[in-house]
């Protein structure tokens, strides 16, 4: 799984808690890096920091939904946006879910993994549509 | 005439018995003697009395001849023949003598007669010479003309401007009532006077039969039968009416009558022409005296209002009794700007009258319909029905205008390029002459002037407005744009052209659309509908010069064009943009390490996970770092909140800017990120300045922060420190990212951040730099920059020194 985020706290906090439930972490400290990583290591997820230097969050998803070997990767995005703008911007996207900041480091390993799980079993999609809360929060207010 | 006549009668008698009494007195007077007395008897008796009373004599001086002086006396009878012949001679001489006297009595009297008849037509023309008013004339002739026609009455009637109708103008001598219904009646009637004056031929009728039998209509006048004579007044061999002589008794009209009533008839014509040429002269020049004054008070000045007022002064009383003027205000109704009447206590009561019976501008007559229909209204002659139809049923105003005895009137519309501004109305009443056509045109001629000169001051007025208007217009801040109903640029004002940056003096006269960029816009968006207004609407304009600005336009459209004001909002549009940004920024800013803190203590509260003393002293340092940030982000939001309401106070202290800027650097380098290098490189004489320390350690520390910041690739940030006049310049110089030139004045703005590609993601609130000019500035220090992209930024904060 690779986690982008030009926040080492968060980047950290996401490692020692994914680690816990058994998920390997792939560090990105910007767009560029977790571009980089997505290609060559084609990880089972992308947790997305939105606002990063060189390349943004947004251009990381676009590129990889257009390229044949990445457009597969689930994204969910891990920012501290929390417009409804931002949130529409990231469904048009093809995001499997919008995890705002601050988050339940505790919860991202179960919540992941349900994506994982469901998107193995071609379910993408459904997921798309049922927008699960946990994955979605409700209280986004622009 | 008549007593010479008695004394010849007395002659006659008296002169005859005094010569026969001679006989008694003296002694024999030769029989000569006597015949040559009684000679000068008769004569005397016939020189007084006549050839009647000389044959009187005659017979008496032949018997006393005879009588007493021829032989034998006293005895009629002759005492030959000789002496019967010299009786018959002296009765022959005699009567001769009589004869000469009578004829000579009678030269006389014919002498004395036309000399009387001249002296009563020289009366009747010396009357006519002295009148001066065209009624003088008409008295003069009638009361003269009656007495020298030796008329009991006489009348005179004139034919009118029309040519059809005579006129009873003048009479005297008449018994009451007799004119009743004949004031006026047509030429063409069948009346001694209209025959008269349509066949240019007098009418003489010695007995009231005759006339009746020539004119039926006559029959009905009463009275003893009496002549009547009928002439034309003839002008230049036209008849301009007819005089009338109305005889006590039956007369005959001899050759010598005709001629006196037809020398009358001749000198009333000519009198009566010339009075009206006089008339005339003198109401031309009256008109002309009187729209020359007009013409001057009209431009005279510029506050018409009271310029009509006085102008309806100026009518009364020459040209009308009553005068008014009234104006059609803008709301469609009309007022009454001015009444004039010689008398003021008339004016006040006409004044109540119009308030009381105010016009309705649908009023099928009278100053509402001028105005209405712009056509002139001219009465000659006020009938009774008019008045009636005017009072539309008011008894009270009707018997009102009755008594105002109103004759004549004329209502002109005042009217200015193609517009009625009002009328104006003059009035005559019974006592002045009836108005004709040539008033109606000296009417019309005046409101003419005065409704070119109302409707001059009128655009006078606008004019000025305008210059007032323009001038201020000038000088606001707010665009004004004022547009012809075909679209076409009116005026501009300097701000408005800014705003839509488009050069003033070429665009006037040009469309809008086809002239300004971005007009477009304002049309679809803030055309008012006609009549309206519309706005204001804030909308991004692609301006001629390629900008883009945000507008706040709203437009009012007044019938004929619209005008449409402007304001530029870009700033206020991006300051609420920087602001909104600024929500998003600040949130972020703290959701981030709020995210850190909250997800440490959360990880390290997992109660099935057991974490190793490395790991749990990293989150733990996690937590104090980012609740540091955390710290610093509020502090710096509450610090902006307290510059922004003028509630910070600064200390102003004495203290050493190297010790504090290394200092600075002291507890930057304990986090210091892996790449970067600080370094310091202090003068020896650096001052002490003066200054609000904890502040500019503030300062200091934001642009140290900045500096690493904005290197993300590491580098050298260089701290320097010299004396420069009386300041301290301390400057933070970093290898960076740099920031474009035409970006450096608005980086310590409020809220404002770099664009995100320029800062490459790096976060913050946008305060720190306004913080710290603000806090500079308010130590009356300065701070500036110097930067380019690529190449690193200085900045340079400057603290004045103490002294």
């Amino acid at each position: 799984m690779l986690v982008a985020d030009d926040e080492p706290p968060i980047r950290l906090l996401c490692e020692v808690n994914l680690a816990v439930a058994g998920i390997e972490v792939l560090q990105a400290a910007d767009g560029e890096e977790a571009l980089a990583l997505a290609r060559s290591e084609e990880p089972d997820l992308v947790l997305l920091d939105l606002m990063m230097p060189n390349v943004d969050g947004w251009t990381v998803a676009e590129e990889l939904a257009a390229e044949e070997g990445t457009r597969d990767i689930p994204i969910v995005f891990l920012t501290a946006r929390a417009t409804t703008n931002d949130r529409r911007r990231a469904e048009k996207l093809g995001a499997l879910g919008y995890v705002l900041k601050p988050f339940d480091p505790v919860r991202l390993a179960p919540l992941v993994a349900g994506v994982v799980a469901r998107c193995s079993q071609g379910e993408a999609d459904e997921l798309r549509r049922e927008r699960p809360s946990e994955l979605w929060p409700a209280d986004l207010e622009g | 005439m008549r007593s010479s006549t008695a004394l010849g009668w007395a002659a006659a008698f008296l002169a005859p018995a005094l010569i026969s009494s001679l006989d008694a007195l003296s002694n024999r007077p030769s029989y000569q003697l006597a015949g040559f007395l009684y000679l000068l008897a008769v004569s005397l008796a016939a020189y007084l009395g006549g050839f009647a009373a000389g044959l009187v004599a005659t017979v008496l001086a032949t018997l006393g001849l005879d009588y007493f002086f021829t032989p034998p006396r006293y005895d009629f009878i002759p005492a030959n023949g000789d002496q019967a012949a010299g009786v018959g001679l002296f009765f022959v001489v005699a009567i001769l003598i009589s004869q000469l006297f009578e004829r000579r009595r009678q030269v006389q009297q014919q002498a004395e007669a036309a000399t009387a008849r001249a002296n009563r037509l020289q009366a009747v023309t010396a009357r006519l010479a002295e009148a001066v008013t065209p009624q003088e004339v008409l008295d003069a002739i009638v009361t003269q003309g009656v007495e020298a026609a030796e008329a009991r009455a006489g009348a005179i009637g004139l034919l009118m401007t029309d040519g059809e109708t005579i006129e009873i103008v003048a009479q005297r001598g008449y018994e009451q009532n007799i004119f009743v219904g004949w004031e006026s009646f047509p030429l063409s009637s069948d009346t001694p006077m209209g025959k008269a004056i349509r066949e240019e031929k007098p009418f003489f009728f010695s007995t009231s039969a005759e006339r009746n039998a020539a004119f039926k209509t006559m029959a009905t006048i009463e009275g003893p039968s009496h002549a009547l004579a009928i002439l034309p007044l003839v002008v230049e061999a036209r008849a301009i009416g007819a005089i009338a002589f109305t005889f006590p008794t039956e007369i005959e009209f001899d050759a010598e009558r005709r001629a006196l009533k037809a020398t009358l008839a001749q000198q009333a014509a000519q009198a009566i022409d010339r009075v009206r040429l006089y008339e005339a002269e003198r109401a031309l020049r009256q008109r002309m005296t009187f729209l020359a004054d007009a013409s001057e008070l009209l431009g005279s000045s510029l506050d018409y209002e009271t310029t009509l007022a006085q102008l309806a002064r100026l009518a009364v009383p020459e040209m009308a009794t009553w005068c008014s003027v009234d104006i059609l205000a803008p709301d469609g109704s009309i007022q009454r700007l001015a009444v004039a009447h010689e008398d003021p206590d008339r004016v006040a009561w006409a004044e109540r009258l119009g308030e009381e019976y105010p016009p309705d501008p649908d009023q099928p007559m009278g100053v509402p319909n001028v105005i209405r229909t712009m056509t002139a209204e001219f009465i000659p002659e006020i009938a009774d029905e008019l008045l009636v139809e005017a009072a539309q049923g008011d008894q009270r105003l009707l018997e009102i205008v009755r008594e105002l005895g109103l004759r004549s009137a004329i209502t002109v519309p005042l009217v200015a390029r193609g517009r009625a501004l009002g009328a104006l109305s003059l009035i005559r009443d019974d006592t002045a002459p009836r108005y004709t056509e040539l008033d109606l045109d000296l009417a019309s001629e005046l409101a003419r002037r005065a409704a070119s000169a109302v409707d001059n001051a009128g655009l006078y007025r606008e004019a000025e407005r305008r210059g007032d208007a323009s001038r201020a217009l000038a000088h606001v801040d707010d665009g004004v744009v004022l547009l012809a109903e075909d679209g076409a640029i009116v005026s501009i004002n300097p701000a408005a052209a800014r705003i839509l940056a488009v050069n003033e003096a070429a665009v006037v006269g040009e469309t809008a659309l086809g002239s300004i960029g971005g007009w477009s816009e304002i049309e679809d968006n803030a055309r008012p509908e006609p009549g309206g207004t519309r706005g204001p609407v804030t909308l991004p304009l692609v301006l001629s010069d390629g900008n883009e600005r945000w507008v706040s336009v709203s437009g009012v459209d007044f019938g004929d064009g619209a005008v449409y004001a402007l304001r530029d909002v870009t700033e206020e549009r991006l300051l609420e943009r920087t602001r909104s940004d600024f929500v998003a920024t600040a949130s972020h800013e703290l959701r981030t390490p709020l995210a850190a803190v909250l997800g440490a203590v959360k990880t390290l509260r997992r109660e099935d996970v057991s974490f190793d003393p490395d790991q749990r002293e990293m989150l733990m340092d996690m937590i104090d770092r980012e609740a540091e940030r955390l710290s610093g982000i509020v502090g710096q939001i509450l610090l902006t909140g307290q510059l922004d309401a003028g509630r910070l106070r600064l200390e102003h202290e004495r203290f050493d800017p190297v010790a504090l800027t290394k200092s600075v650097v002291d507890s930057a380098e304990l986090h210091l990120p892996s790449g970067i290098e600080l370094r310091v490189r202090a003068a020896e004489d650096v001052p002490a300045v003066a200054g609000d320390e904890n502040q500019l350690r503030q300062v200091i520390s934001n642009l140290v922060d900045n500096a690493i910041k904005y290197s993300p690739q590491g580098g050298d940030v260089e701290l320097r420190l010299h004396r420069n006049g009386q300041f301290a310049r301390i400057e933070v110089a970093d290898s960076g990212l740099g920031i474009p030139r035409d970006e450096h004045h608005r980086i310590f703005e409020k809220f404002y951040r770099l664009d995100p590609a320029l800062t490459r993601g790096v976060n913050g609130t946008g305060l720190g730099l306004y913080i710290s000019k603000e806090l500079v500035e308010r130590m009356n220090g300065r701070i500036s920059v110097d930067s380019e992209p690529g190449r690193g930024s200085t900045f340079v904060v400057e603290v004045p020194l103490a002294i």
